[in-house]
């Protein structure tokens, strides 16, 4: 866990583990929550099992589906546990995530008022510190662009 | 988020280049007229105005139009767009969570 580039969710959610877990792994289910209303959700794969693909697609008329992920299931573990990353497409073939790859780790526990729901979203670096070593960053970009807004404040009258 | 990221794009490139760097740190001093800009750089004026242009179209300065003086500004707030990426993610997994809770304590997934 890198807090600059990670992070954390915790919640409690008033449903049993079985609710959770079904409404993650049934298309049906998964597209009524996976992306905001009103743009539609269409679950093209969903094979949740490690290895398997994770493909939805948005459509904001109802007709037209444009690609929203192309992603593979890591691990699975029944009720307990699914990571799956956009850093690899459902074909397994390294993809170039925007503006950040991601793998994503989500949990679930028994919880006295249902499910205690976790997740730990850790990130690559975004898209664009990939192209900031093209164009010729010598220093770590966290550090140049802390020290440029500082530097940038400071100066300030 | 595509959107998101073509100005991110365009931040980092305009600040991929050192003039342009030390413009913005110069800027953050105050504004500063182009003339007065262009003199702290060992380039020609034409050459200088393209790295003004870059980092206009960038967001990351304004530039003003007094008279025959051209001033430029530095926009703090575009800055910030560096940062941001990490926010823009916590809001859409905190926003998904929603969306996961109102479904399972609902009675739309009882409907399914």
């Amino acid at each position: 866990m890198n807090p600059d580039l990670d992070l954390t969710l915790e919640r409690v959610i008033r449903a049993p583990r079985s609710t959770v877990w079904r409404a993650w792994t049934d298309p049906a289910r998964l597209e009524k929550w996976w992306i905001p209303a009103p743009s539609r959700c269409r679950v093209d794969r969903l094979e949740v099992r490690p290895g398997g693909a994770f493909v939805t697609r948005l459509s904001d008329d109802g007709a037209d589906y444009v690609p929203h992920l192309d992603a593979a299931f890591l691990v699975v573990d029944e009720l307990e546990r699914i990571v799956f990353t956009n850093a690899i497409d459902s074909a397994w073939r390294p993809a170039a995530a925007a503006p950040v790859a991601m793998t994503a780790e989500i949990t679930l526990a028994d919880h006295p008022d249902g499910t205690l729901y976790r997740i730990v979203v850790r990130h690559g670096d975004p898209a664009a510190r990939a192209l900031h070593e093209k164009l010729g960053f010598e220093d770590g970009w966290g550090m140049v662009t802390g020290q440029l807004a500082t530097m940038a404040e400071s100066e300030a009258p | 988020m595509a959107q998101y990221s073509a100005e991110l794009d365009d931040v980092f490139v305009a600040l991929a280049d050192p003039t342009r760097r030390g413009v913005i740190r110069r800027l953050g001093r105050g504004p500063t007229s182009v003339g007065d800009l262009a003199r702290e750089f060992p380039m020609t004026l034409p050459s200088f105005m393209k790295h003004v242009r870059t980092l206009e179209s960038s967001g990351l300065i304004s530039t003003l139009k007094s008279g025959r003086v051209r001033t430029c500004v530095l926009n703090r707030e575009r800055l910030a767009v560096l940062d941001d990426w990490l926010a823009e993610q916590r809001r859409v997994w905190e926003d998904r969570t929603d969306r996961l809770e109102s479904f399972v304590t609902g009675t739309e997934e009882n409907q399914l």
